[in-house]
């Protein structure tokens, strides 16, 4: 068994070697690439909404991704707005390299940050991964977190790393390490581990936690365990978030101390039949002493095999103190032939305690859309609400669309 | 009146109702879908390179083999419709999944006739079900000879796969999204973040987790194609926002940093130096203190998403050492910062000599 184990590792190694020449080799242009898909993609869209009582707003999306070679792409996504004043950013711009076998990646340029129990954070930097035939992965990372619209911070920047093993087939265990620095001083500094398992296939598990080092104590932990059985499925879940722990330890509100909530719960599925699916949530709530619960209920029916048209209904209720409330909301979707499409969506949330924001607060649109077989797609809606903000609101939405290239 | 009409009436009622949620449900096919028969074929002997010619010897580029009028003809000599014979047998997207599997898929038949010893039963098992959705295998059928498990583990699905991210198609057999997935998909990921990267592109995770989200909800730029039940910030979100952070203290920082509660405040005009309202409840700031000292320490994070940076000052105003504010460290409060010269504590005790 050790031989083949052996035998194994050696040809795994050899493929490694071949892998790392081929890479060497495409990246000097020699690659012969079989794919074909459009290797160009872009899409823009145009949203432009009335502003109730003032100036309408519009917001211009573009986006972008290449894979003309396998072992590099790029991506991107900028916008521009006057939500009403003129403004913009850049969302993601980032290169990703790749060993054509997965053995190694290289990821610059900004984008989203999330490994391990790391905290999702967006960053202009880098990150590198390695892989071993065996499971092993190595992965580091860096960089600056950025700051909308174009802002700075002086000497704020990120760094960390994490290691990981899959055991077989069965699961993944891994650690992180990540110390972020804000105007020189260490802001937060956190260790971690996350593990994913699936011994049989109607059963799996995740879950991370993350400890602060700066203010001892568990920043955020999380884990799911889900059972699958036939048309059922059953999921349990449990939490524990510090808020306090999640600010850079350099800000006035992280002196407060520390009020960790905790929820435990489930969620169960049932596909009641083939366009139906049943879904029913539940959660026990400790929010900084105060007990709670939340939980809700939701139905959708397709209206075809294809899932072109749904009707859906949710009805939710929260009590937790300070945030008791119910609500419902209604869907339907339906396609209407020739490409056009029409939506409704209704929403009523009730608050326990109006204290003057008024008894309830609905909310409706109405949306039809139009999509060509050359990329085009159009669509206009209504929306209505009652809000604590406002009275009464009314807007138009329209948004228009272009995708180029196809998967 | 006789009671058996009523009850006949009653009974017919009940038949239609129960065949219309069956149709509704799914549980009955709608007679208007009409895969192709060919099981039908199958039964009769009709080999499956007599309509489909040339697939054996066919590469991962090329025509599909679909068989034309002119194939079904051969036998069938009396056809009973002018139109086209795919108008009315097999179903149009059928066709356009062979089509986009033959554009993202690297899949030769030529290879796989060679290893099924032509049996094409072998990974079309469905060719001989009385109505299958479709006769193209699923990827299970696949893993059946193809073990995968160094790609697996490498996350390497370009041998198949043309371009997973653009491709946009949903596993039907493995990873599948269900339940309230938008919770748990942090649970999930933690431990796999690079093997959602295999299907999911950058600009997905940046449009909610991204610091510089473009200024509209992402359910608002699919407007009329996205409509569904789960999503965060769907429907009336900006109503009742503040009761679901309230609910769940510290969950809009997963996404959200500091500064993203004062952007928005700051174009509604609810934000400090506003004139126009208060996002806070009546009691929250009375001579004898009020609600935000217990708020805040709830969660620390919305306070700072308006009174973060220089707005700091505002709480220093009350709370600095000697000021009517008092202490406003929590019970058990404990830190191994220099009062006199690390941030923040500096701010209320004051630079040390």
């Amino acid at each position: 068994m050790r031989w083949c184990k052996t035998a194994a590792a050696v040809a795994r190694a050899r493929k490694l070697v071949v892998g790392m020449a081929s890479a060497v080799f495409a990246s000097a242009g020699g690659g012969s690439v079989p794919a074909h898909a459009d290797p160009l993609r872009l899409r823009g869209d145009a949203l432009v909404q009335t502003g109730g009582s003032g100036s309408p707003t519009g917001v211009l999306v573009l986006q972008g991704q290449d894979t003309r070679q396998p072992w590099v792409s790029a991506e991107g996504l900028v916008w521009a707005g006057a939500t009403p004043s003129a403004t913009g950013d850049v969302l993601v711009l980032a290169v990703h390299l790749r060993e054509p076998h997965g053995y190694a990646e290289l990821q610059a340029g900004r984008f989203v940050l999330a490994t391990g129990a790391v905290h999702p954070v967006q960053i202009d930097g880098g990150r590198v991964i390695a892989r071993a035939p065996w499971g092993s992965t190595v992965e580091t990372f860096g960089g600056a977190p950025v700051v909308p619209r174009f802002g700075s911070r002086s000497y704020d920047w990120l760094a960390g790393g994490r290691i990981a093993e899959s055991v077989a087939d069965l699961g993944t265990l891994g650690f992180s390490y990540v110390q972020r620095r804000d105007g020189g001083e260490v802001s937060s500094e956190d260790i971690g581990a996350d593990a994913a398992f699936a011994p049989v296939k109607w059963f799996d598990l995740g879950g991370f936690a993350a400890y602060d080092v700066t203010d001892p104590g568990i920043a955020e932990a999380r884990a799911s365990a889900a059972v699958k059985v036939d048309d059922w499925r059953v999921e349990l879940f449990a939490s524990q978030l510090s808020p306090g722990r999640l600010l850079p330890s350099t800000s006035l509100f992280s002196v407060l101390g520390d009020f960790p909530s905790q929820t435990f719960g489930g969620t169960v599925r049932w596909h009641a039949a083939p366009r139906l699916d049943l879904l029913a949530s539940g959660a026990g709530q400790d929010v900084s002493g105060g007990l709670g619960s939340n939980g809700w209920v939701r139905a959708s029916l397709k209206l075809d095999d294809r899932g072109d048209g749904t009707l859906g209904l949710e009805l939710r209720r929260t009590d937790v103190p300070g945030a008791e409330w119910s609500g419902a909301r209604a869907i339907a979707a339906m396609p209407l032939g020739g490409g056009f499409r029409y939506s409704e969506e209704i929403e009523i949330a009730v608050p326990d305690h109006p204290d003057g924001r008024g008894v309830a607060w609905p909310w409706g649109l109405s949306a039809l859309s139009w999509r060509s077989r050359e990329g085009w797609d159009v669509a206009a809606a209504l929306e209505a609400s009652s809000t604590p903000l406002h009275r009464y609101e009314a807007d138009a939405l329209v948004r228009l669309s272009f995708a180029l290239g196809k998967p | 009146m006789s009671r058996r009409p009523v009850g006949l009436t009653l009974l017919m009622v009940l038949a239609v109702t129960l065949a219309a949620c069956a149709s509704v449900l799914g549980i009955r096919r709608q007679p208007a879908s009409h895969p192709f028969e060919h099981r039908a074929h199958v039964m009769r002997g009709v080999g499956c390179l007599e309509c489909h010619k040339g697939i054996e010897i066919t590469g991962d580029t090329g025509p599909l083999h679909l068989p034309s009028d002119a194939d079904c003809v051969r036998c069938h000599q009396q056809p009973h419709d002018s139109r086209p014979c795919q108008t009315c047998h097999g179903e149009t997207y059928v066709r356009d999944a062979a089509e986009l599997a033959r554009a993202r898929l690297r899949f030769t038949h030529s290879r796989h006739m060679i290893a099924a010893q032509g049996d094409c039963v072998r990974c079309h098992a469905t060719v001989t079900e009385s109505r299958p959705d479709t006769v193209m295998p699923k990827m299970a059928t696949c893993f059946g000879c193809h073990e995968h498990r160094d790609q697996w583990t490498l996350r390497d699905c370009n041998g198949c796969h043309v371009d997973l991210a653009a491709e946009g198609s949903m596993p039907e057999d493995h990873l599948v999204h269900e339940g309230d997935w938008l919770r748990e998909h942090g649970s999930r990921a933690a431990s796999e973040r690079d093997l959602c990267a295999s299907c999911h592109t950058e600009r997905q995770c940046a449009s909610c987790h991204g610091e510089g989200t473009v200024a509209a909800l992402p359910w608002k730029l699919a407007l009329g194609d996205d409509v569904r039940l789960a999503g965060l910030h769907r429907a009336g979100f900006g109503a009742r926002h503040s009761l679901e952070a309230r609910a769940d203290p510290g969950i809009c920082t997963t996404c959200h940093t500091e500064s993203s509660c004062l952007d928005c405040h700051s174009r509604r005009g609810v934000a400090p130096g506003s004139t126009s309202a208060s996002p806070h409840p009546p009691g929250w700031l009375t001579p004898s203190g009020g609600d935000h000292g217990s708020q805040a320490r709830v969660d620390p994070v919305s306070c700072a998403g308006c009174h973060g940076g220089a707005g700091e000052q505002l709480c220093v105003g009350c709370h600095r050492v000697g000021g009517p504010g008092g202490n406003p460290h929590g019970p058990g409060f404990n830190s191994r910062k220099d009062e006199h010269h690390d941030l923040p504590c500096r701010l209320c005790h004051g630079a040390g000599p």
